[in-house]
């Protein structure tokens, strides 16, 4: 049906998440009909991400040098660190710049159904990483699933003996009514019900 | 509530047909393996979002297809609702409430209630734990959706917790006390929202059974329901469950390391149903033991009823047959018009005239089905549409 460098591109592009058969082939004849430059700029983009962007040496986060940005930012509260699953956590988090102190990435969630130990996060780091810099406090920011949750009472109990350990709340949505809200959301609110300041 | 039309399209041996439903008893009639089960699972599909039969979407969707849709309207005194589940051969089932996806299943469930009572239920005196525990689930779904979720996630960390014991197996290693210890929280803290909500379930229904029990054994016997948790406290404290949990977990964890899964919890519960004092399982006649679950049935419908403030339906699969004509006399009496009822069989010869007369009999064929005997049953100053008005 495709010629075969074609096919080659299709089932290339296929294997992107969130992509189908349907958006590989649109992709595939589109990326066709475009000038060579914008085509060479693509792969060189590709090529160049995947070998210069690694993990920041202190935080995880994703950057190309061995330090993040946000790291090294002397505007930032040092004495605030924000744990989070992956990068994503970290962008959107930056986003509502409301958050001024640092960062430390997990790279995922205790699993052992998808074979992940404490282990493999980098949860070592940072333990270390508190013992050193000896922040005034650590707040867990990681969803409430069970591995979310497994995950928070693990680090949350190893980081305890180091410094004030907090979590993000979860309840309802800004500008949400009550009565659409679901009823786990609910129940979850009202678990987390605080004193009106 | 009363459910006016089912559609079906490419689901299990249907490809595309509607029913409506017309009186407050629809009879199904047809020859075995022609489709009669198939439209209950419908119906219990929109009201569970489970069938009995299985647990793979692929084996609801109509062979050579890949996706396959379940329709419904339904009136509730609140309103009337369109409730919709789409199942695919590969990928993730769609719900659909008044013609706008929901994100979350849960917004589906508990709005169409049901009870089923089929000729496995028969079992469920005489069968395994397993078969009462997914009985109680059942009904807690239906009064307490959210259990829906805490069911999920108690199985979710079960699956955890038995995946961290079988990788040390296989490397012939212990489990790290640190994370073991871990998912045994987990397991507590889920597992007594299971047990506290379970037990409560169990002693609203309780009294409500031996109500029925009474009634259809002619007072003669005493009916007891008692909950068999695994885990056992003396009191309903968080603590007391909590300490009771660690110290069974604690028991039983070299016979855990040994069989490399979870041997704690509400996973391995049972209901023990006594009679006269005597465990019916063992010692119950297979009439007494079908008194039993007619009692337990009758006991659904009524607290499904008095906690949704709406009439459950009732879908009878294959069951009237099973019983006697003094039980099935019984059944019918308590349905009466109270409850929209759907009646699978292979012959009408086992009912009542008087009772065929009100009821709308449709004939399924392979996957076809047909209303055209309606007519003859329905007398003609009999609408169509007077016994739903009684719901």
């Amino acid at each position: 049906m495709y010629t075969l460098p074609l096919a080659r591109l299709i089932e290339q592009l296929q294997r992107l998440p969130g992509v189908g058969p349907k958006t590989a082939q649109r992709l595939a004849l589109y990326i066709l009909q475009r000038p060579d430059t914008e085509i060479q700029a693509l792969a060189q983009a590709l090529m160049d991400a995947k070998e210069k962007v690694g993990q920041c040496s202190v935080c995880f986060h994703l950057t190309a040098d061995p330090i993040c940005e946000i790291c090294l930012d002397p505007t930032r509260d040092r004495h605030l660190i924000c744990l989070v699953i992956d990068s994503r956590d970290v962008i959107a988090l930056e986003k509502t710049r409301e958050y001024r102190g640092l960062y430390h990435v997990l790279g995922g969630l205790i699993s052992p159904m998808d074979g992940i130990s404490p282990e493999q996060l980098n949860i070592q780091p940072l333990i270390q990483r508190v013992h050193r810099e000896r922040p005034e406090e650590v707040i867990l920011a990681i969803s409430p699933s069970v591995e979310g949750e497994t995950t928070t009472l693990y680090v949350g109990h190893l980081l305890k003996a180091f410094t004030r350990v907090t979590r993000i709340a979860f309840g309802l949505p800004m500008g949400g009514d009550l009565e659409y809200a679901d009823e786990i959301t609910l129940a979850r609110a009202l678990e987390g019900r605080r004193e009106l300041d | 509530m009363y459910l006016k039309s089912l559609s079906l399209r490419q689901f299990r041996n249907y490809d595309q047909q509607c029913l409506h439903l017309s009186a407050a008893k629809t009879i199904i009639v047809g020859d075995n393996a022609q489709g009669k089960t198939n439209l209950l699972e419908a119906v219990e599909l929109l009201s569970t979002l489970q069938s009995h039969r299985t647990n793979r979407d692929g084996d609801l969707v109509l062979n050579g297809e890949t996706t396959g849709q379940i329709h419904g309207i339904l009136e509730r005194q609140m309103g009337t609702m369109e409730l919709g589940l789409t199942l695919r051969r590969n990928g993730r089932r769609t719900v659909i409430l008044n013609g706008q996806t929901q994100r979350r299943y849960l917004d589906l469930l508990g709005l169409l209630n049901t009870v089923r009572f089929s000729s496995t239920d028969l079992e469920l005196v005489r069968g395994g734990p397993e078969q009462r525990r997914q009985w109680l689930d059942r009904l807690l779904t239906q009064l307490e959706p959210l259990y829906a979720h805490i069911w999920q996630q108690y199985q979710q960390v079960l699956r955890q917790r038995n995946a961290l014991l079988k990788s040390h197996h296989a490397n012939s290693t212990r489990p790290s006390q640190e994370e073991l210890a871990l998912w045994d929280a987990q397991l507590t803290a889920t597992g007594i929202r299971v047990i506290r909500r379970r037990s409560r379930a169990l002693a609203r229904l309780s009294p409500l059974a031996i109500a029925w029990h009474q009634l259809i054994s002619g007072c003669r016997e005493t009916l007891e329901i008692r909950y068999l948790p695994n885990v056992k406290s003396e009191t309903d404290h968080l603590e007391a469950w909590q300490q009771a949990f660690l110290v069974k977990i604690e028991e039983r964890m070299m016979a855990e390391y040994h069989q490399h899964t979870s041997l704690v919890g509400p996973h391995r519960d049972d209901i023990e149903f006594t009679i006269n004092n005597t465990p019916a399982r063992q010692y119950g006649s297979q009439g007494q033991q079908r008194t039993l679950v007619l009692a337990l049935k009758l006991a659904e419908l009524e607290l499904i009823e008095q906690i949704v403030r709406d009439s459950p339906l009732l879908l009878l699969d294959d069951v009237l047959a099973e019983l006697d004509l003094k039980r099935q006399n019984q059944l019918l009496e308590a349905i009466q018009d109270r409850f929209q009822t759907l009646i699978t069989t292979t012959h009408l010869g086992a009912f009542d005239a008087h009772w065929l007369r009100h009821s709308q009999v449709v004939t399924v064929e392979s996957g076809r089905i047909m209303t055209d005997q309606q007519p003859l049953i329905l007398t003609p100053n009999q609408p169509h549409h007077s016994n739903a008005t009684k719901i």
